[in-house]
């Protein structure tokens, strides 16, 4: 089955046959059903872990209960029945969504700010000669790309354009090479049927 | 050659051209003849995070990653992940660690758990596997980051391994280890989060490494040979790529149309 499977996603991408292109398309429907199925167990785990916290009082008990009423609400209100103002145009299911959801996201993807800051600051130490090279040319890239110093020094912006077009792209297409290299090889393997880590127990019996 | 699509027949000969090379070694190595394979200090210290974290008395976590088995880049990483994932649990169920492991994708969820379970259960200590230790936090990116790193702040782990496909919730969450002093060993594909884990890890697994950590860490024979194959396809790469340099230099395109047939 795995052989099969693999081989539908990989010929159809090669071979132009018809028959082909079409099993490779039902193989895919096929997922996007399981999928869809897989996201009920999702829900499924996350019901069994709050409900057994609020049922033994765990700490912090309250905001399971949280997850529950929002998790409902979301659940019964987004419900595809138009005829009944419910889905996507009903009023709760679209305000939580605007005003809780989509703020909470972006707040979370903002903060990236502070941890890249405390990062940096970690980062930029000159301990050794590789630290000392990152140093210096993540200053460089900071100030090419600020326009507060590339006015001063214009040639800031061409050595930050450098340092991203030639060392910084060799380096990332040396990474992508040898990343592509290995997928290839964890496909072989699991092809041939001895990639098992994946699987329970590694294959073993 | 109708049957073949243009412009995809010589990365068809490169493909045929490297299995064929892993499918080699393979071979070579169940007759007895098996490379030898340099060390890999972040898989190595794998057990001695798991130690740490035993000698603390706190649990070890463990992340295959934000990605589905699906997409064509991605999948893989969450494969080797799981196979990263499959040796930590052994080796928590071995030594009495607690482990949890942080889920995003539904689908992924049943693996993860089963995985963990199994190890449990071949240990002899089947009763002993806690289900909700295998959590599913949510599909979106950033609630799985937040209740990730919630989860880092209340239990705080003695050993944060994450080896998997990230996006923007790698230095979130890899930071947020870090600030709580655990002992961290991460491993992605994703060039643009390689140095953000290269920064806020005490291990960093770079690109192929994660690929290659299921081989490593299974001390197959079979598995280890299958890297060998890989560097002959490293070796086919680095050829055509000083080959591309030269003749383009030269003005020739001859390259150039060999990648387009």
């Amino acid at each position: 089955m795995t052989i099969i499977a693999t081989l539908l996603q990989v010929l159809p991408y090669y071979f132009n046959i018809p028959a082909l292109q079409s099993a490779a398309s039902t193989a895919s429907n096929a997922v996007l059903l399981i999928v869809a199925c897989a996201t009920f167990v999702g829900v499924i785990s996350i019901l069994q872990v709050h409900g057994k916290r609020i049922q033994r009082r765990s700490e912090g008990w309250p905001f399971s209960v949280l997850v529950f009423v929002f998790c409902a609400t979301m659940v019964l209100t987004g419900l595809p029945f138009a005829e009944y103002g419910l889905g996507s145009s009903n009023t709760i299911f679209n305000w939580i969504f605007t005003n809780i959801q989509t703020p909470l996201g972006g707040t979370m993807y903002s903060i990236l700010a502070f941890f890249i800051t405390s990062a940096a600051v970690r980062a930029f130490k000159a301990r050794n000669i590789e630290a000392a090279i990152v140093l210096v040319s993540g200053t460089l890239m900071v100030m090419g790309n600020a326009p507060l110093f590339t006015n001063a020094v214009p040639v800031l912006a061409d050595i930050s354009l450098w340092i991203r077009n030639i060392p910084n792209m060799a380096t990332m297409r040396g990474v992508m090479i040898g990343a592509a290299l290995g997928a290839i090889a964890l496909a072989v393997r699991t092809l041939m049927g001895i990639e098992r880590g994946y699987l329970r127990g590694g294959g073993e019996e | 050659m109708a049957f073949l699509i243009q412009g995809r027949i010589f990365g068809l000969i490169c493909l045929l051209f490297i299995m064929a090379a892993v499918a080699y070694y393979i071979k070579q190595a169940q007759a007895g003849k098996v490379p030898k394979v340099r060390r890999i200090p972040g898989i190595d210290a794998i057990d001695e995070s798991i130690g740490r974290a035993v000698e603390m008395g706190r649990p070890v976590f463990c992340s295959h990653g934000i990605a589905n088995l699906r997409d064509a880049t991605t999948g893989p990483q969450t494969i080797a992940g799981l196979s990263v994932l499959n040796y930590v649990a052994k080796r928590c169920v071995a030594v009495g660690a607690r482990i949890v492991v942080p889920v995003r994708q539904p689908e992924v969820w049943p693996i993860a758990s089963d995985i963990v379970e199994t190890e449990y259960k071949l240990a002899g200590k089947g009763e002993e596997f806690d289900p909700d230790s295998v959590q599913f936090l949510s599909t979106e990116q950033f609630a799985f980051s937040s209740s990730y790193m919630g989860l880092m702040m209340r239990e705080k782990p003695g050993a944060n391994i994450m080896v998997g496909a990230y996006w923007a919730e790698s230095l979130q969450l890899a930071e947020t280890g870090s600030r709580i002093g655990a002992m961290q060993i991460t491993g992605t594909a994703q060039t643009s989060q390689i140095p953000f884990f290269l920064v806020t890890s005490d291990y960093c697994l770079i690109g192929e490494e994660i690929y290659s950590a299921g081989a490593y860490l299974s001390n197959d024979a079979a598995l280890i040979a299958s890297l060998a194959g890989q560097d002959v396809g490293r070796f086919v790469a680095v050829v055509l790529g000083l080959l591309g340099a030269i003749t383009y230099t030269m003005g020739s395109r001859i390259l150039l149309d060999l990648f387009a047939m």
